[in-house]
């Protein structure tokens, strides 16, 4: 190939590249201009297409839809300020920049553009699968910086490629060190706005077969590391959003409180466990029933028992969390409390109300009456299922009376209207029940897939108690997962994966492999560079311990690279021909002019025996004999024995 | 900015560059060939790649340390340590090259002279994009590889008549990232002679007869080469045939003699004129032209005198008398 045409070329790839790494968050649109300009870009820089030539106004041009971009780009984010918004700026401004380009310099421009997209792509993604595409884009960035800057021809492709490696490679201890202790500052300086990232997973409202949605869905939802023992499978219910308020058909959680309530005590043995929460972009974070505290301090812990963040969590988060599966309360809740939590639309689902009110009555208190109801359920021919089929408005009374069919969404949202109208206070919980142990990370992954629905009703002395009328139709959900129950409604393909040993164990190494990235490095901080020193021996670790690994680090590499890179650095030290000939004309310095730099050997010889005729010949013939050396075809070792020896007798 | 503040950059960075160089200067030394360019003597800073380079680091390691993002911090280390053995690199390409020879060539005041270096690779690896340059005059690029040499040729622009010093010789290398440059000034005694450019429209003197003369070992207006003959107690080592001594055939020396023929000689004195250089150029002229026709001419000035002779050796001898009118210094 053509030197000259490499730099571009490389840039270009370089470049685009970066832009397989932007897919998720730069839109559609934008990474179709910039791919364009690539290979356009890519075919006038090999010569399949012409350049064009240089249309006068072009740069008002260029000028005018640089303008529309970034106008474009307001529009689809309406802020340039969050990191899809400035990823879809970047990838703009490359694929303008690739278009324009006529330079090294502008080939340059590209590839730092790229190498930016490629820090926004880690900022936005961190997960194991990704870095070999990082590495490997900075790999070609740095190849490209490479061919970039020479263009000669005995500078092939493959030895940049081959140099960027090496050094690359030979970065990674230095990048190890800087990691390890180079000290992270604990906050933030400015916020990024949050990502418009779609994600899958639960949300502040259940209609039927919302949750069913979610049952396909084999993504994780969070990792659960225990400190103790596993507890049982069926008290794995992890709580999430708590829905308070029923049309009819879908229930929503309120945002704000209706009335001041008390939190249980905490009963039985703690369950200490770290949840490394997949991001959600809400606000909420997942616990065990019941958790006992806020895991963070800006984490509010509010009167449903519900984990809530400042900010919609758009990273992968991790927060150590306490829970107690036992709590009681003795407490009352209020009147408003009581009438806040039996709302119910008075016209919809006239058939649940009838029932509930007669059941009500037979009952004598409002545990029995719970209790009865569960037995219903049970009794009355109801089938766990993905597929319930649509239901009407009356979304209860479909489930209950006409299809007798439902997921646990729809059983949840049954039971819960029969309790509240008999005026015993209800709220659904949506969460997540049980989760897959992996036992190569020892640690429990919970996957969207088992995403559930329960309710929770207010027996007076008992306080709020977690009632789930799917463990009631279907008992041997609370042991397995969806995937296992249900497999006849799921493709085929998904259920034949999860079913081969295989596989699973695969999946488990390379999910185990995952946490573990997620966990050593990812989450690697402040607070991890400070347990790293104290497992190297420092007592208590500060600011300026963190300061002294990383010089004696950074000392201990650059030993190393400066030994490794000398060891073939050339010494230029010159043969024995020369070192006799320097050695003789040192002597004859001292009496003599020096030879000029531009004076050959016999010319030199000629000068300094018109100056000093008594060593004209000696020194004429020492010359002669270097000139015949030097310059001959071949050097007989003798001869070179013979120069050394007149050098060595040669007194001027 | 405005032409005048970048003027005003331009010689301050003008300025300290000489002053660097200067310091360069006294501590190495003046040089003697062959140099080697040994690590001691070779001087390094980033370009201004580098220096975009070093600010693209800056803004990634304060976004990745703001989000306490991992990767982002571990992509801006590993390229943080890529830059450093790129600078390692760099310094070693051109460690380990050794300026073997140089030739020169002179030439009229206002063209250009010739300066060819030969450099060889002592390395182990080839040594790739080595730029040869005057200070800060255009570079020119070349690779050598591994036991090889190669040969730069540079222009030296020659400014005014006279000797031109040439004070150091540049040799930097931005391989292999372009984000460093490394360098070393190679200080050898050097000098071209800038000859008075061949300007005037005076008709020469007319031509004389002159006889031959018997061979001599004496050559002193550049007669025609005579042959060899035995070296006697007396004789010069200036004219002994070194090459047949090399050769084994003893100790000989080299006699010449002048034929008759026409010729003339051109005397400084008698140029008409004020101006010296006008006048120098003129005989410039007169020198060029009868060398071009083939004829022998001579030359008087400055109280020397070159016989009639003719050949290019001869007129870059004429020539050089020319150069150095007026500077004192032997020709």
């Amino acid at each position: 190939m053509n030197v000259a045409r490499r730099a571009p070329i490389a840039a270009a790839l370089v470049f685009g590249a970066s832009l397989l790494l932007s897919v998720r968050s730069a839109p559609a649109w934008c990474l179709a201009v910039a791919l364009a300009s690539v290979v356009w870009r890519v075919l006038v820089a090999s010569g399949r297409v012409s350049p064009p030539r240089r249309i006068p106004g072009v740069r008002f041009l260029l000028g005018a839809v640089t303008a529309a971009m970034v106008v474009a780009v307001f529009a689809s984010f309406s802020t340039l300020n969050g990191l899809a918004a400035g990823t879809a700026l970047l990838v703009v401004m490359g694929a303008l920049k690739l278009l324009e380009s006529r330079s090294r310099r502008d080939d340059a421009i590209v590839i730092g553009v790229a190498l930016f997209l490629l820090l926004a792509a880690g900022l936005g993604g961190q997960a194991l699968l990704r870095i070999p595409l990082y590495l490997l884009t900075l790999w070609g960035a740095c190849a490209a910086i490479a061919l970039v800057a020479h263009d000669v021809p005995q500078f092939t492709t493959r030895a940049a490629l081959k140099l960027a490696a090496r050094a690359l490679l030979m970065a990674i201890p230095l990048a190890a060190v800087c990691f390890a202790f180079f000290p992270r500052i604990a906050g933030q300086f400015w916020a990024l706005e949050a990502g418009a990232g779609a994600t899958t997973g639960l949300s502040d409202e259940m209609s039927p077969g919302s949750i069913g949605t979610l049952a396909t869905e084999y993504e994780p939802a969070f990792r659960a590391r225990f400190e103790g023992a596993l507890p049982p499978r069926a008290a794995l219910y992890w709580r999430g959003p708590v829905l308070n308020s029923f049309d009819g058909f879908t229930w929503r959680r309120e945002n704000f409180p209706q009335y001041e309530a008390e939190r249980p005590e905490m009963a039985g043995e703690p369950v200490r466990y770290r949840i490394t929460l997949e991001p959600t972009d809400q606000p909420w974070l997942f616990a065990l029933d019941t958790v006992a505290a806020s895991p963070r301090r800006d984490v509010y812990l509010n009167r449903d028992s519900m984990l809530i963040a400042p900010n919609p969590i758009i990273t992968t988060t991790s927060y150590d969390a306490v829970s107690h599966l036992r709590t009681r309360s003795n407490t009352m809740l209020s009147a408003g409390g009581r009438s806040y939590e039996t709302r119910l639309p008075p016209d919809r689902n006239p058939r649940a109300r009838a029932l509930a009110l007669e059941m009500r009555a037979r009952a004598a208190s409002d545990a029995q009456y719970a209790q009865a109801v569960l037995d219903w359920f049970r009794d009355n021919g109801l089938e766990y299922t993905l597929e319930p089929g649509t239901t009407s408005v009356d979304s209860v009374d479909t489930t209950l009376f006409d299809s007798k069919r439902g997921f646990c969404g729809h059983f949840a949202s049954a039971y819960a209207t029969l309790m509240r109208a008999a005026g015993v206070p209800a709220r659904i919980v949506t969460g997540y029940l049980g989760g897959e142990w992996n036992p190569v990370g020892g640690y429990l992954l919970v996957r969207q897939s088992e995403a559930h629905a329960w309710t929770e009703i207010w027996l007076e002395g008992r306080g709020w108690v977690r009632i789930d009328p799917t463990a009631v139709v279907a008992p041997e959900r609370l042991q397995r997962g969806v995937f296992d129950l249900l497999a006849d409604s799921l493709p085929a393909t998904s259920v034949a994966l999860h079913r081969s040993a295989l596989l699973n164990r695969l999946r488990q190494f390379w999910d185990g492999a995952d946490q573990w990235w997620q966990e050593n490095v990812v989450e690697f901080n402040l607070r991890a560079q400070f347990n790293l020193l104290e497992k190297l021996g420092i007592g208590e670790p500060g600011w300026q311990h963190l300061g002294w690994a990383f010089a004696i680090g950074l000392l201990a590499w650059i030993s190393w690279v400066a030994l490794t890179l000398r060891r073939s650095v050339g010494r230029g030290r010159p043969d024995r021909i020369t070192r006799a000939w320097l050695r003789a004309t040192r002597k004859l310095e001292r009496v003599a002019p020096a030879r000029q730099a531009n004076e050959g050997p016999m010319d030199y010889a000629r000068r300094v025996g018109s100056l000093r005729p008594e060593i004209a010949a000696t020194f004429a013939a020492l010359a002669q004999r270097y000139a015949r050396l030097r310059f001959g075809p071949v050097a007989a070792a003798a001869e070179i024995a013979a120069l050394e020896r007149d050098a060595r007798r040669f007194r001027p | 900015m405005n032409a005048t503040a970048k003027a005003a950059r331009g010689t301050w960075r003008r300025g300290l560059r000489r002053k660097a160089a200067a310091w360069a200067r006294r501590r190495q030394g003046e040089d003697r060939l062959p140099v080697a360019v040994l690590t001691r003597r070779i001087y390094i800073l980033p370009t201004r790649g580098g220096y975009a380079f070093a600010a693209l680091l800056f803004v990634m390691l304060v976004a990745g340390l703001n989000y306490g993002n991992s990767i982002a911090l571990l992509i801006t280390f590993l390229l943080a340590g890529f830059a450093l053995i790129a600078m390692h690199l760099c310094h070693r390409n051109l460690a380990g090259t050794v300026a073997r020879s140089i030739a020169t060539a002179d030439g009229f005041a206002g063209e250009h002279g010739r300066l060819s270096i030969t450099l060889e690779n002592t390395a182990d690896t080839p040594r790739i994009g080595l730029e040869c340059a005057l200070d800060d005059a255009e570079r020119v690029t070349l690779s050598i590889p591994v036991d090889a040499t190669a040969r730069a040729e540079l222009p030296v622009p020659l400014e005014k008549r006279g000797r031109v010093r040439i004070d150091r010789i540049k040799l930097s290398c931005a391989f292999p990232f372009g984000l460093f440059r490394a360098w070393t000034w190679l200080h050898l005694p050097l000098s071209l002679l800038a000859w008075p450019p061949p300007r005037g429209q005076r008709e020469p003197p007319p031509e004389a007869a002159t006889g031959g003369t018997a061979p001599s070992i004496h050559r002193a207006g550049d007669e025609e080469w005579a042959g060899l003959r035995e070296f006697r107690e007396g004789d010069s080592p200036r004219q002994v045939a070194w090459g047949a001594y090399a050769r084994g055939r003893g100790l000989l020396v080299k006699t010449y003699q002048s034929p008759a023929a026409h010729q003339r000689t051109f005397d400084f004195a008698s140029v008409p004129g004020a101006d010296v250089e006008q006048r120098l150029e003129q005989l410039a002229a007169w020198i060029v032209a009868a060398h071009a026709r083939g004829e022998r001419f001579g030359l008087k000035i400055g109280g020397q005198e070159v016989l009639p002779a003719s050949g290019s050796e001869h007129r870059a001898r004429c020539l050089n008398g020319l150069a150095l009118y007026g500077s004192g210094e032997p020709w």
